[in-house]
């Protein structure tokens, strides 16, 4: 009986114009937005190895150190494959930063810098067709499931016969979900065929896990809305009101949650403003500045020579003062500028973290949050790469001053034009993050669509054995 | 057969819809329950059905009580609904298909649903046709067919005649009559008097939740039921 009543649910829903319908359009959006996320990926991949051959070549380009040194090296965020499939925050952060001996490192060049225009429409990936397009599908699969079927009369016919009302939701509730999965299944297989087949485009084992994990979230999210709306359908007595209740929820969820927990957590956790931060690192940079000029001329005062023949020698020694001197300048505005930046970066993150928190009571932040992770395209990622720039900073700056300083030329002829050496520099690494850590960060955003799918799903269980079927 | 005793409903908003109704179908009879719009006729039926509980007193079907054992008890019933659109996606075969397999019968053949379909007057040329570009009549006999089918030996009818064209209206009075002759118990709520007049064994008017009148086929030869009936529900108004 319980399979007569799944059979019925899934032929009668794939047999609809809206079944036909959607699942075209579901195709469709699902496979066009893989391709162009891919061939995205792969532009990406192209400009970020241009970008690091330019870096090279012009480092190499400089006459001398000490140009190099302002100059400072260029370093490339690499694009993330996962990526095409939840672009997360990759869009809306800097893709170079510049590290040079004077200025923090910081990501600039955003894709939306460069094209602000894209940022009113976000990125049209995976993920997004998933939270906004598919879960309105779910909705509009369920929304009548129960209330519908008592205003065709269809519900009493059913309840005349000797069949038992947790069988009837029960088989309702699985064909209804079968007849949902199979307009996401087959265009997500299809979609995982390009990714095989997509040149140039090799997933690490690593990632093929995270991917099914992302889709485990898309299966997961979908459920809530597929539970959800058909908790609606059993406690609703009109079709036009569960719609319209569903719908109410689906925005709350979809938008109104995650931007008012943005508000929400800018108000009741204030952070300064950067431009704040900015002028404390530079007024301490102009207090280093100020006294540099000073202390110089009293050292060279105090050392000039009182013969030409200690000029070589004084020429040495003051190359060591000045190595020293900008070193330990630098040095000192670099942990200026390091502990004013942890701290801003403390308040900014809890700010963040409260706001995220708030906003994952939806499941709709549940999803961008772990499609993020998973796919190494959220906030999380990007904190630790900038970490590791700010972190090779002080590194490569104490080379290049050290550079710059030993091949200092007074001019005088003593010390020939040396070309710039790059052999030795530090190379900038980044270690991206492992399973484990991405995987743990979900947990809670796994945790919570369980649970409301539990909920939903007994709530719509309890709902309907009491539900009025006239 | 169906039996209610001192069946009453009361609704949740204090509405009496239903008032000590005492009444009994045997096999083999059928009963007509006539009444205004609003006088308790789809009530009693839902209560035979278990669709709402009774405030007091007791719905039986074959001497099952049906608040306590609805399971049970729907296995002897079956119904036709005033409104039902079935499944509009659906052709006629996967509709009676579908519901008779619900009622436990796994082994019919589509051969039977022809007969069935048949039975009620269905035009051949429809069965492959999705329901939802049925006219109402057509929709009313897949209803039937789809109680035809059950073959329990007990029916409700709620209101079964009101979108039938006269021949397919005589259709379905010899259908009625013929499940009568073999021995079920059928109760049908009509605002149809004169074709209930044809076939009715007892009928009964209904008002403001209260049974008022009872008469058997014997007592009405002769009588102008029409009359009865508006005679009926004025006089009581006084
Ligand atoms: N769910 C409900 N809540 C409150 N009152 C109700 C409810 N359902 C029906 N009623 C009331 O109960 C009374 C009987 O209704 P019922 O549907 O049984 O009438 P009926 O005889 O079938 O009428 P009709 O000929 O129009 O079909 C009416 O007064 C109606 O308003
Ligand atoms: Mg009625």
């Amino acid at each position: 009986m319980l399979k007569d009543i799944i059979k019925k649910e899934i032929v009668e829903t794939i047999t609809s114009a809206k079944f036909v319908f959607t699942f075209l359009l579901c195709a469709a959006l699902i496979l066009l937005s893989v391709y162009t996320g891919l061939s995205s990926y792969k532009a990406d991949q192209k400009e970020y190895s241009t970008a690091v051959g330019l870096n090279k070549r012009n480092l190499e380009s400089q006459a001398n150190y000490q140009s190099l040194a302002g100059l400072g090296t260029k370093i490339n965020r690499p694009p993330q494959v996962l990526g095409a499939i939840a672009s997360g925050v990759n869009e809306a952060v800097g893709r170079v930063a510049s590290v040079n001996v004077a200025y923090d490192p910081n990501l600039i060049d955003s894709k939306y810098e460069s094209n602000p225009v894209f940022s009113v429409f976000g990125a049209l990936d995976l993920t997004y067709i998933v939270k906004i397009v598919l879960s309105l599908f779910a909705i509009l699969f369920t929304y009548d499931a129960i209330v519908g079927e008592k205003e065709r009369g269809t519900l009493k016919l059913m309840l005349s016969n000797k069949i038992p009302r947790d069988k009837l939701i029960l088989g309702k509730v699985i064909g209804g979900f079968i007849s949902l999965l199979i307009p996401l299944i087959i265009p997500l297989i299809l979609s995982l065929l390009i990714i095989m087949v997509y040149p140039g485009i090799a997933l690490a084992g690593a990632d093929w896990i995270r991917l099914l994990l992302m889709f485990v979230m898309f299966f997961l999210y979908l459920s809530v809305f597929f539970t959800l709306g058909i908790l609606v359908s059993s406690r609703t007595n009109k079709s036009s009101t569960s719609f319209l209740v569903l719908l109410f929820i689906w925005v709350t969820f979809v938008t109104v949650i995650p931007k008012l927990s943005i508000v929400l957590a800018a108000r009741l956790n204030p952070i300064p403003s950067v431009h704040e931060i900015t002028a404390k690192k530079d007024a301490f940079l102009q207090q280093i500045q100020g006294g540099a000029q000073k202390k110089v001329m009293d050292w060279i005062k105090e050392n000039t020579p009182k013969t030409k023949e200690d000029q070589a020698t004084f020429q040495d020694k003051m190359k060591k003062f000045l190595e020293d001197y900008q070193q330990d300048a630098t040095s000192q505005i670099d942990a200026n500028n390091a502990a004013l930046e942890r701290d801003y970066q403390l308040k900014k993150n809890s700010q963040v973290r409260l706001a995220v928190n708030m906003s994952r009571i939806s499941p709709a932040s549940a999803l961008t949050f772990s499609t993020m992770s998973l796919a190494r395209t959220g906030l999380d990622e990007h904190e630790r790469f900038l970490a590791s720039i700010r972190a090779y900073k002080p590194v490569w700056t104490k080379w290049a001053n050290a550079k710059m300083m030993r091949n200092l030329n007074f001019g005088l002829g003593t010390t020939p034009e040396t070309k710039v050496v790059l052999d030795d520099m530090p190379q900038h690494t980044f270690e991206p993050e492992t399973l484990g850590p991405s995987l743990a960060r979900t947990i809670p955003d796994f945790g919570l669509m369980v649970f409301l799918i539990i909920i939903f799903f007994a709530g719509a269980y309890a709902s309907f054995l009491k539900y009025d079927v006239r | 057969m169906l039996e209610a005793i001192n069946l009453t409903k009361t609704y949740e908003d204090g509405q009496l819809a239903l008032d000590h109704l005492n009444l009994k179908v045997e096999p083999g009879e059928i009963f007509c329950m006539f009444g205004a719009n609003g006088a308790g006729k789809t009530t009693t039926i839902n209560l035979f059905l278990n669709f709402i509980p009774p405030t007091s007193g007791t719905a039986l079907i074959e001497g099952i009580d049906v608040a306590k054992e609805p399971l049970h008890s729907k296995e002897f019933v079956s119904f036709v609904s005033e409104n039902v659109t079935l499944y509009g996606n659906f052709t006629a075969y996967q509709n009676i298909d579908f519901f008779t397999k619900l009622a436990g019968k796994r082994n019919l053949t589509k051969a039977d649903y022809a007969r069935a379909l048949e039975s009620v007057g269905l035009q051949k040329d429809a069965f492959d046709l999705r329901t939802k570009t049925y006219s109402k009549g057509m929709r009313q006999k897949l209803g039937l067919a789809i109680a035809v089918i059950k073959g329990a030996p007990n029916i409700l009818l709620d209101e079964p005649t009101s979108g039938l064209d006269p021949k397919s209206g005589q259709e379905f009075l010899n259908l009625l009559i013929k499940m009568r002759d073999e021995g079920n118990s059928v109760f049908m709520s009509t605002h149809d008097i004169f074709r209930a007049k044809l076939i009715a064994d007892r009928v009964g008017f209904m008002k403001k939740g209260k049974l008022v009148m009872l008469k058997t086929r014997a007592d009405l030869e002769g009588e102008d039921l029409t009359e009865l009936y508006i005679q009926y529900m004025e006089e009581r108004e006084a």
